[in-house]
């Protein structure tokens, strides 16, 4: 398991936005919004304040740090 | 939904491409290099990359890079860096041994063009090592 998890695609399917949307929102490319989903890629804290805004919720509703994970 | 190509992502495999397309025949096919085929092959890279890179800018839309691109490209030029230093030492190693044990037997009007030769080849594999790695970083995991 990953170190950081998120819940970005479960928060986007509910608020129908693409990944498209969401990479337009945070200022990202959207291969990076599939990077973050697939847990390939953990954001700066910066990025990761910019979805959490962008999806409406706390950041600590859309990452969660496991400090057994992996990275 | 799919992972197509980033508007880097495209830019790396046209670099990569056009790479290979130029530098290859330098080492594989020529035996005899020169300074004049050393220059043509700048040249070459120069208007290939600048083609390549103008087409790509054209029909791409969105251009945007992000942070993770530019993690990337540090990533990519730390692997070239090192690949052109580990270079370096084997080489100057190599002209040491030959200087000094072996018997470099070498025209003097050749060993200017024997030199641009080996450190040209270097660069050109620690560009290549670099574009390669950049390709690889934006398929696995950071």
């Amino acid at each position: 398991m990953p170190a950081i998890r998120n819940q970005i695609r479960e928060l986007r399917a509910l608020r129908e936005m693409t990944q498209q949307d969401l990479a337009d929102q945070v200022g990202v490319t959207r291969q990076t919004v599939i990077a973050i989903e697939q847990d390939k890629y953990s954001p700066s804290l910066e990025t990761a304040f910019k979805v959490a805004s962008a999806l409406g919720v706390p950041l600590d509703q859309c990452f969660q740090y496991d400090p057994r994970g992996k990275r | 939904m799919g992972t197509s190509l980033s508007y880097r992502e495209k830019t790396l495999y046209a670099s990569l491409a056009a790479e290979l397309v130029v530098y290859g025949p330098y080492f594989f096919l020529h035996q005899q290099n020169s300074v004049n085929k050393v220059a043509g092959m700048i040249f070459a890279i120069i208007v290939l990359e600048i083609i390549l890179q103008l087409a790509i800018a054209a029909f791409t839309r969105n251009r945007v890079t992000d942070e993770r691109d530019r993690l990337i490209e540090l990533r990519g030029y730390r692997a070239g860096y090192l690949t052109l230093a580990s270079f370096m030492v084997i080489g100057l190693g190599m002209l040491w041994f030959h200087a000094t044990v072996g018997h470099l037997q070498l025209e003097n009007r050749m060993v200017g063009l024997h030199f641009l030769s080996v450190f040209f080849g270097m660069l050109v594999l620690a560009d290549i090592t670099k574009t390669a790695t950049q390709i690889v970083a934006y398929r696995r995991a950071l």
